[in-house]
């Protein structure tokens, strides 16, 4: 009862995250992981690049792309193979958050937030946020400080951690397909170290602030 | 209003998926190849390559890939575009991508980013040089360690 109240008070308090939103995070991650690329079976059926597709090809060795081109015209033709990739990933991101994959995360990083960068529960909303639109995340971390939820201090170390690549996951399943193709790496592998070197910064300045700025100045 | 199920919500994320694909993408792809395309008929991205060399080794890639830091610094969309339009002139190869692709995103868009972020959230300005400083280090962290397991 008394955890209920707790959460009442908090107005970003994450509403029950039905076990669907649960199972389609998991299913999402699997999606995007890249674990399953080249691998040829059903297991294919949860693997972006597979469903993702090939364009036919016009000649033998070659896409409708062809060969050798250069400048403005083979970056426009270029450009237009990355818009499929582009509307199936924002696809999936939005059934995901449909069904309460989003609101998911948040539960599973709240307890987190605390022990790794010194942020409480309450920025849960505003970070998961801040991984889809840099927008988002900025305007409600200003709220966040305005209703004095967070110090000076949390507020700037949260924006350190969204600072340093802003909106990652919704700008790495965008503008990042583009570079999948080419990766040696499952592209999960990418996007974690992104994720952890965004804690890392944020503890950076953690240090910084602790260490150079005098905490009675902020 | 009608309560929106799971094809609505993917038709929704695909149409803003076109959107980005075609207003964002697109034209920062073909800036950057005609960024690349204008440095090799003028002879500067051959001149960048030398000059850089001795830098990016550190790090297991060609003097070129510079030009894709510079550009990601002013737009990941950009940097993205400068290592696709480097891959298809044969100056990078899959494991130089791989090396780049976290770096382009840890130190991407900044300069759009200090107003959409930094002055959005209203963090005090004395503390924007550490946060360039940190997006920076990241992005140094991240190409050694791609290095190892690209």
């Amino acid at each position: 009862m008394d955890e209920q109240k707790t959460e009442q008070a908090e107005p970003n308090r994450i509403s029950k995250v039905p076990i669907i939103g649960y199972i389609v995070l998991f299913l999402g991650i699997i999606f995007f992981s890249g674990i399953f690329t080249d691998v040829k079976g059903i297991e294919a059926a949860f693997d972006f690049n597979a469903i993702n597709g090939a364009f036919g090809k016009i000649k033998e060795g070659g896409s409708f792309l062809g060969i050798d081109g250069t400048g403005a015209k083979n970056g426009f033709m270029f450009a237009i193979t990355l818009v499929p990739p582009t509307m199936l990933s924002l696809g999936v991101v939005a059934v995901i958050e449909h069904l309460g994959g989003l609101r998911a995360a948040q539960r599973i990083l709240t307890p987190l937030l605390q022990p790794l960068m010194g942020l409480p529960g309450v920025v849960g909303l505003a970070l998961v946020s801040s991984t889809q639109s840099t927008d988002a995340g900025a305007g409600m971390t200003k709220m966040l400080r305005e209703q004095n939820l967070i110090t000076e201090e949390q507020r700037t170390v949260f924006v350190a951690f969204q600072f340093s690549a802003g909106a990652a996951i919704g700008n790495f399943l965008s503008t990042g397909i583009a570079l999948f193709a080419f990766s040696t790496v499952p592209i999960i592998f990418p996007l974690c170290l992104i994720m952890v070197l965004k804690v890392v910064g944020a503890n950076l300045m953690r240090l910084y602030i602790r260490k150079v700025v005098k905490l009675e100045e902020l | 209003m009608k309560k929106e199920n799971v094809m609505d919500a993917f038709t929704r994320g695909a149409k803003e998926g076109w959107d980005v694909g075609i207003y964002s993408m697109l034209p920062n792809v073909l800036m950057a190849f005609v960024l690349i395309e204008f440095l090799k008929l003028l002879g500067i991205l051959a001149i960048l390559g030398k000059v850089f060399a001795p830098v990016m080794i550190v790090f297991g890639l060609p003097g070129e890939s510079i030009m894709v830091l510079v550009s990601s610094f002013l737009s990941m969309g950009g940097g993205v575009g400068v290592v696709t339009s480097l891959v298809t002139s044969g100056i990078l190869n899959e494991h130089q991508v791989t090396i780049l692709l976290p770096a382009i995103f840890l130190m991407g868009s900044l300069m759009q980013y200090m107003g959409r972020c930094l002055g959005t959230s209203g963090v005090q300005t004395r503390f924007y040089p550490v946060m360039f400083a940190i997006c920076f280090i990241n992005a140094i962290v991240a190409m050694f360690i791609m290095k190892i397991f690209s």
